[in-house]
């Protein structure tokens, strides 16, 4: 099921929060992995079992990581739980990609699993990962409960598209929680946000990108092509923090808090920042269990150089199998090293503007990799970005211009910190009328914003059927 | 305290947004069919555990709640007026021009050069054989210009009807979009409708009497009657918005017909059916909407026969060709399966008959096939 769509907002929504609320404490879980359980199902009848096996493997992990804690036989408890967690993410998600891959370079012609991507797999996969690895650092608790432990791997908020919550950063919430009114009314807030995002920014300007992409080699002008990344750039980041702010609020109405996933990563000075800014519970995942174990920038430049390129060529493959995704991966690890060899000074001495532009040249660049998947593609794309054999501008890059101008000034807008400071200046200004305006906003502007959402969603499957075209 | 009100607000004013329109969901009964879109709504999926484990009733459970839900039209308005808010100038395909004409988009990537000429060797085939005439009418978008929103791309139908002319050779082909150009600041095309007007068949007349040397005055533009002024044309269901009707003029001086015969079925004596009048299909009206093959006797004594392979377009223009046959034949290739030129020997007298292939630019694009 996902967030934005009528059997989700209209059917599972108010039915799951009315028995969660209405339920004694001592059954909230319950409830919680049912619902779970069921939202998963909704979308995934069949790979709810392998959630349900990977829940109980790393249950049992941890439970035996407990009692041998202390012995040398807890290593291997944790390489077991790590090998089996990664063989099933290997499985699922990149065994047609390197079938593929030995085929076209050995001209062999092993067959395809052709097996579809259990939806959210990456993401409870590096959750259950989280847990054993911290129960064997003694960072985290061993959970007991079987149930508590399946809320905490389920819990269909940040089940499918993050953010990736760290066992410890909830273990206490899990068993204990209370639910406030704040947190109740700030969680709903938040969800209304994220669906705007998603459903107002990121679908319509969305539309920009898909005709833009949609155009035949040598079709795009300069100017088109910028527009189109540009769209898609927004497009990815609405969609994705919108997403995490639909689970971050939901997260809140249950009780939990999970950690931020985005702060306003366009706005970024360096590419660093940046990473420091998009996608943070990902990023500090790969910190912490892969980029610090390798020995992070403790031993020697070198080392370090090379710990980067591991990761983010890790970090690249694990947003999709495929060559591109390599290449976006160590296209940022390029950027990275550089900022760490000299660029990174060169930017500090320079006004932040010349950062922000240098960077927002590096991100698109790593969109056009993220986006297309066929080298031919990318170099066609790359070229016309490039001005070179193309025209600057035509009259279709006028026209979309045009037609998205309105829309491309509200995304970038968005994309900055200014209206929530515009909102901080009105509740600090304290005069009567600001106030109220305020309070206003904060209830209404919401819940307009919900309305026009779901006019989105059910806009979506508007397609009127002409058979009386002609 | 106050703030702790704020906040219960908050709750009651979000919750009840998705509490209200839960409820009036449940409330509100299944519909078979909607006017607005022109299909059947999905109906509520049946539950078997292998459609569940197959991922098909989920599907089908959504696809359901969404066509069925509470106000669906309503929501959909809302999206629309969004969009326009946005600056938007095209929803769902459809130009918003200007002077409230809604104009259908046609990309140049639509039509390949492959399919073009694909098209135009069947083309030639047709008018070789048979020595037919051809016309092929342009849409607003290549006409009435002036109305497209600045900088609309279109896929450029004058330079495809100049290849069609280079290639079955300019005595069989009826320059209906100099015509059509001469008059773009009439109402030649309906404002909510992709089809011409009366009046826009009336100019590809004349063109066709002047290309055929025919006389072509026998009608008069200000003796035509208007049959509707509440025409919502397909344009209007595509972009659902509250804009100006049309209203469906024709030409009283055409004769009636001694009969007009629809599949070999149904025997009229009017190239008018005014119950189409009462439903959403209004233009209709001109030849009792689509049929694959239609016979005319048009009592007009002067023993000649006409073969017309067309697509709607040619409906409201076929009536003023009337006074110039004494039989029309009309074939509409969508619905035909057999082999043409056999089908069309058999209604061919013995001193032969005029061919005419009439279509719009786009229909013929995309529809026009036929097996010899």
């Amino acid at each position: 099921m996902v967030f934005s769509s009528i059997v989700f907002l209209f059917r599972f929504l108010p039915l799951f929060f009315i028995l969660y609320y209405l339920a004694p404490r001592g059954m909230k879980n319950g409830i919680l992995f049912l619902g779970s359980l069921i939202f998963y199902a909704w979308g995934e009848p069949v790979y709810v079992l392998l959630m349900l096996f990977s829940t109980i493997v790393d249950y049992t992990h941890g439970r035996l990581l407990e009692r041998a804690r202390g012995k040398g036989r807890a290593r291997l408890i944790l390489l077991s739980s790590v090998c089996i967690n990664l063989a099933v993410l290997c499985f699922f998600k990149y065994a047609d990609f390197l079938v593929q891959s030995v085929n076209s370079l050995l001209g062999t012609s092993l067959p395809l699993l052709n097996l579809p991507l259990p939806i959210g797999i990456s993401f409870y996969t590096f959750q259950t990962m989280s847990y054993t690895i911290d129960v064997y650092r003694g960072e985290a608790r061993v959970q007991k409960n079987i149930l508590d432990f399946g809320v905490y791997v389920t819990m269909f908020p940040q089940l499918i598209a993050g953010p990736i919550v760290k066992y410890r950063d909830v273990q206490d919430r899990l068993s204990h929680r209370a639910v406030s009114l704040d947190f109740v009314s700030a969680g709903m807030k938040r969800f209304c946000l994220g669906l705007a995002k998603k459903v107002l920014l990121a679908n319509n300007i969305g539309e920009l990108w898909v005709t833009v992409s949609g155009m035949g080699f040598g079709e795009r002008s300069t100017l088109t092509a910028w527009l189109g990344i540009l769209a898609f750039a927004f497009q990815i980041y609405f969609d994705f923090s919108g997403y995490s702010d639909m689970a971050i609020g939901l997260g809140e109405m249950l009780g939990f808090r999970f950690p931020e996933n985005f702060n306003y990563p366009y706005i970024s000075a360096s590419v660093t920042e940046f990473w420091r800014r998009w996608h943070i519970s990902l990023g500090s995942w790969f910190r912490e269990y892969v980029y610090i174990p390798l020995g992070g920038n403790r031993k020697g430049m070198i080392r370090q150089i090379l710990n980067i390129l591991i990761v983010w060529l890790l970090t690249g493959i694990w947003h999709g199998a495929g060559w591109n995704f390599l290449l976006w991966g160590l296209w940022f690890a390029i950027a990275l090293i550089l900022e760490k060899l000299f660029l990174g000074k060169v930017l500090s001495w320079l006004p932040r503007g010349v950062g922000m532009v240098y960077t927002a040249f590096v991100v698109l660049g790593g969109w056009v990799l993220f986006a297309l998947s066929t080298p031919a593609e990318i170099w066609d794309y790359s070229r016309a970005l490039a001005g070179a054999g193309s025209r600057l501008v035509d009259r279709q890059a006028l026209y979309l211009g045009r037609e998205y101008a309105v829309l491309l000034v509200i995304a970038a807008f968005a994309s900055t910190p200014a209206a929530g400071r515009a909102v901080e200046g009105l509740r600090k200004s304290r005069t009567g009328v600001n106030l109220a305006l305020c309070h206003f906003g904060e209830k209404f502007i919401p819940a307009a914003l919900l309305i026009l959402s779901i006019a989105g969603i059910v806009d979506a499957s508007y397609n009127p059927f002409l058979y009386f075209r002609f | 305290m106050d703030e702790k009100r704020s906040t219960i607000f908050t709750i009651i004013l979000i919750a009840s947004v998705i509490l209200v329109f839960s409820a009036a969901d449940l409330i509100y009964g299944d519909r078979l069919y909607s006017e607005l879109e022109n299909k059947v709504l999905a109906s509520r999926p049946e539950f078997s555990w292998n459609a569940l484990l197959e991922g098909d009733f989920t599907r089908d459970y959504e696809t359901y709640l969404t066509d069925q839900f509470a106000g669906r039209e309503k929501w959909i308005s809302i999206k629309t007026y969004m969009d326009i808010c946005l600056g938007k100038q095209e929803i769902n395909g459809v130009y918003l021009g200007a002077d409230d004409y809604l104009i259908e988009q046609h990309l140049p990537k639509q039509f390949s050069s492959v399919q073009e000429n694909k098209k135009l060797s069947l083309l030639e085939k047709l008018v070789s054989e048979w020595n037919a005439s051809v016309m092929l009418v342009p849409t607003a978008d290549n006409v009435i210009m002036d109305k497209l929103p600045p900088f609309a791309v279109c896929y450029d139908q004058v330079r495809f009807l100049e290849q069609v002319e280079s290639r079955i050779g300019p005595e069989h082909y009826i320059d209906v979009y100099t015509a059509l150009r001469q008059h773009a600041d009439e109402e030649i095309y309906y404002r909510t409708d992709h089809h011409w007007t009366s009046l826009g068949a009336y100019y590809g007349y004349q063109a066709w009497a002047a290309a055929q040397d025919r006389y072509g005055g026998r009608y008069h533009v200000e003796n035509m009657e208007t049959v509707t002024e509440d025409f919502l044309g397909t344009l209007q269901s595509k972009v659902n918005l509250n804009v100006r009707k049309d209203s469906i003029k024709y030409f009283p001086e055409t004769m009636n017909p001694v009969s007009v015969t629809y599949d070999y079925n149904v025997v009229k004596d009017t190239y008018y059916e005014e119950s189409w009048l009462d439903t959403k299909n209004k233009y209709g009206f001109f030849l009792d909407d689509n049929h694959a093959f239609v016979e005319i006797e048009t009592g007009c004594p002067n023993g000649k026969t006409l073969f017309v392979i067309k697509d709607s377009f040619a409906n409201c223009l076929i009536p003023l060709l009337t006074s110039h046959y004494e039989r029309i034949y009309v074939l509409d290739l969508r619905y035909f399966n057999g082999r043409l030129f056999q089908f069309m020997k058999k209604y061919r007298p013995e001193e032969g008959m005029d061919v005419l292939v009439l279509y719009n630019c786009i229909h013929f694009l995309e529809d026009f096939a036929y097996v010899e």
